[in-house]
């Protein structure tokens, strides 16, 4: 894994490269056919034209006429290669006072060669390129050509040209994917060393991310994220382990303690009876804290599969006041509904009803203590958020002790004389978040405390 | 009444016969889903309880297969599996109601009551009669001793959810989800108190004997004693 080559990233580079490296190729080739050669072809186009020329001068002016032409034409400066030969193969005039080394004929009658001039001293190879013409009584044969030199240099330069940028692409494509892949494998194995360090049980470490916003930081803060929700999903389930250890050993004890001592004492069917109706009630509890303890752990973890339906917030108020109005009327307590219009969530109608219930049960057992309580359940629609309250006129919570009432088992009144598992607002509030929402305590005035539940409406 | 128990744990099987039998019922036991389901096709029992999760053959399947020959015994099916998808599952495979364990027994004594009988004497009559009590569904008119007695809503409901289990004990739980369909427990005695205001209303007034009883430890019940 150490080793860039290795890397998939790096295959593909180099598969990229000799793509681009082919393509460039092509294009290079598809230059020089398009201009040079086209270029070439009208040069050797000419000398085919020449050829004709001197054919018609050797018809007309025969050889006298023929030479004229040469000796005129090659007394100036010009491209253009004359060498005349008798019918013996010797030189009898030209431009060109070498003999012709390297000859090749084409199969379409073209000659390439070389040749030497002596340029101030310095002997020089020059190229040339022709077609012979050979007059029609065979006593003359001339060569018609042009220099190629520059051609020629044209066109190895543009060989050697395109090898170089070729190799070069390839180079550079290989070299830069290499550099790329070594930085994309350090970030890998930073992931994999971190990844190590959370498998072996350090639990807090998280994986390095930058400030890009990459594939691989994405999936590192990804990650994150969810070793961040791992995390909290561990420190609930701890935090219920923990409750159940503190808060149901109580109860198991007074269960055990209550039958044991009744099995202890002299047989006596009215005390067994007592023992049992209380051992009875007792579990009875237990197994509603329990039931408690459960749904709030599956509602938090977010991974049961409770529906969310549309429900009307209206109808759902109405049915909790037809619940708890006679109950709370049994208080002395005046239970109202606020509520207008008819608001449609997308929510779980039993989660939230249960939500509610805990909240207006704690209402009536702990809010209500001035002379005339009253308990209002209510909810409002505010653009894109739900507001549902329930609020009473009672002793209201000190502020020091808001956060502490959403947490599980804490229980205000610390005699405990009210029945209670102190779940009622943690559930509610787990009710609220998964439902997107928060909970939030508020003073009332002139007293009391206003439960508010904020609910994002999302359809 | 004859019920066949489908359920593997020995313990709270014979938990479960003691207290059937000392509610007056006969009880056969089957210890698997394979022998429950032989059981249960091959003798005729009034009522099945089963076992969500039994070795051999599972009891929703179990249940499935009970229904697929065309029988409508009555079922309920007990299970440690309570959340209310569950229950919804439950009763889709055919059951007709659902407990979830722990549970009292009185509880199931209840609903195994309710079932058996909603089986027995399906009344499509328009008027529910318990002694002089009357309950017309079509006109809503409540009466007794022949006096109109006026009832909220809510009250109505609940009234007519007891008239309907005549001699019967309905738990909380039952009126909670039958009267309210809540599926929670309330840590209050919420139903206590409509208990007692619909009884203020029922049975107060009048001369005649009590007829909307609390039944300790278990719930309530509307009687008739002759």
């Amino acid at each position: 894994m150490n080793n860039p080559f290795n890397l998939a990233s790096f295959r593909l580079i180099f598969i990229y490269t000799m793509l681009l490296g082919l393509s460039v190729g092509l294009v290079l080739m598809f230059l020089y056919f398009t201009t040079a050669r086209d270029l070439e072809l009208e040069a050797d186009q000419k000398i085919i034209e020449k050829v004709e020329d001197l054919n018609n001068i050797y018809l007309r002016y025969r050889e006298q006429g023929l030479l004229n032409y040469i000796r005129s034409e090659t007394s100036r400066a010009t491209l253009d290669i004359y060498r005349l030969y008798d019918s013996q193969n010797n030189y009898i005039a030209g431009n060109i006072k070498s003999e012709p080394n390297d000859i090749k004929i084409n199969e379409d009658g073209w000659i390439e060669f070389s040749y030497l001039v002596n340029e101030n001293g310095v002997e020089r190879i020059y190229y040339g390129r022709g077609r012979n013409f050979i007059t029609p009584r065979r006593n003359l044969r001339l060569i018609v050509g042009r220099v190629v030199n520059d051609e020629k240099i044209l066109k190895e330069r543009f060989l050697y040209g395109s090898l170089w940028s070729i190799l070069i692409i390839i180079f550079l494509g290989i070299f830069g994917g290499y550099i790329l892949s070594r930085n994309f494998l350090k970030r890998i194995s930073d992931i994999n060393k971190t990844s190590k360090k959370i498998m072996d049980g350090n639990l807090q470490e998280r994986l390095p991310t930058t400030k890009g916003k990459d594939e691989l930081n994405q999936l590192s803060s990804n990650l994150n994220e969810m070793l961040d929700r791992l995390d909290s999903l561990m420190t609930n389930m701890k935090e219920v382990t923990d409750n159940v250890a503190h808060d149901l050993r109580t109860p198991l004890n007074r269960i055990r303690t209550n039958l044991e001592v009744t099995l202890m004492s002299s047989p006596d069917i009215d005390q067994y009876r007592k023992s049992f109706e209380d051992a009875l009630e007792e579990t009875d509890n237990l197994i509603k804290t329990f039931n408690s303890i459960l749904s709030i752990s599956k509602v938090e973890s977010g991974t049961s599969d409770l529906d969310k339906k549309p429900l009307s917030l209206k109808e759902l108020i109405l049915n909790m006041h037809d619940l708890y109005e006679p109950i709370a009327e049994s208080h002395g307590i005046k239970l109202n509904y606020e509520i207008n219009e008819d608001i449609i969530i997308n929510g779980n109608y039993n989660l939230l009803s249960q939500a509610l219930a805990n909240l207006i049960e704690n209402a009536i057992n702990y809010g209500c203590s001035n002379n005339n309580p009253s308990i209002n359940v209510g909810a409002k629609k505010n653009e894109n958020l739900v507001s549902i309250w329930v609020s009473d006129n009672g002793i209201g919570i000190q502020e020091i002790d808001k956060d502490k009432v959403l947490e599980r088992f804490v229980r205000l009144d610390t005699s405990r004389s009210l029945k209670g598992s102190g779940l009622g607002l943690n559930l509610a509030s787990s009710a609220v978040k998964f439902h997107e929402g928060s909970l939030k305590l508020i003073d009332a005035k002139p007293s009391g405390l206003i439960v508010l539940i904020e609910i994002p409406l999302e359809f | 009444m004859h019920i066949l128990l489908i359920e593997d744990d020995n313990e709270t099987a014979s938990y479960l016969i003691k207290g059937l039998k000392e509610s007056g019922h006969v009880v056969d036991r089957a210890s698997d889903g394979k022998e429950g389901l032989f059981m249960a096709l091959d003798s005729n029992f009034d009522a099945l309880i089963v076992d969500r999760m039994l070795p051999e053959l599972d009891g929703l399947s179990l249940i499935s297969r009970i229904r697929e020959k065309n029988s409508d015994i009555p079922i309920i099916i007990l299970s440690a599996l309570g959340e209310v998808d569950e229950r919804v599952k439950g009763l889709k495979h055919g059951a007709d109601d659902y407990l979830a364990k722990p549970f009292s027994f009185s509880e199931l004594l209840a609903r195994l009551d309710a079932v058996i009988r909603r089986n027995q004497h399906e009344s499509s009559n328009s008027l529910l009669e318990l002694g002089d009590l009357k309950l017309d569904l079509l006109s809503r008119r409540v009466e007794r001793e022949g006096k109109i007695i006026d009832l909220q809503p809510r009250e109505y409901k609940l009234l007519e959810f007891l008239l309907r289990r005549p001699n019967q004990v309905v738990t909380r739980t039952m009126l909670l989800e039958g009267v309210w369909e809540y599926h929670f427990d309330p840590q209050t005695n919420v139903i206590d108190v409509h208990i007692s205001r619909l009884r203020s209303k029922i049975d107060k007034p009048f001369k005649g004997k009590q007829m909307l009883f609390t039944e300790r430890g278990a719930g309530y019940a509307l009687r008739y004693d002759e």
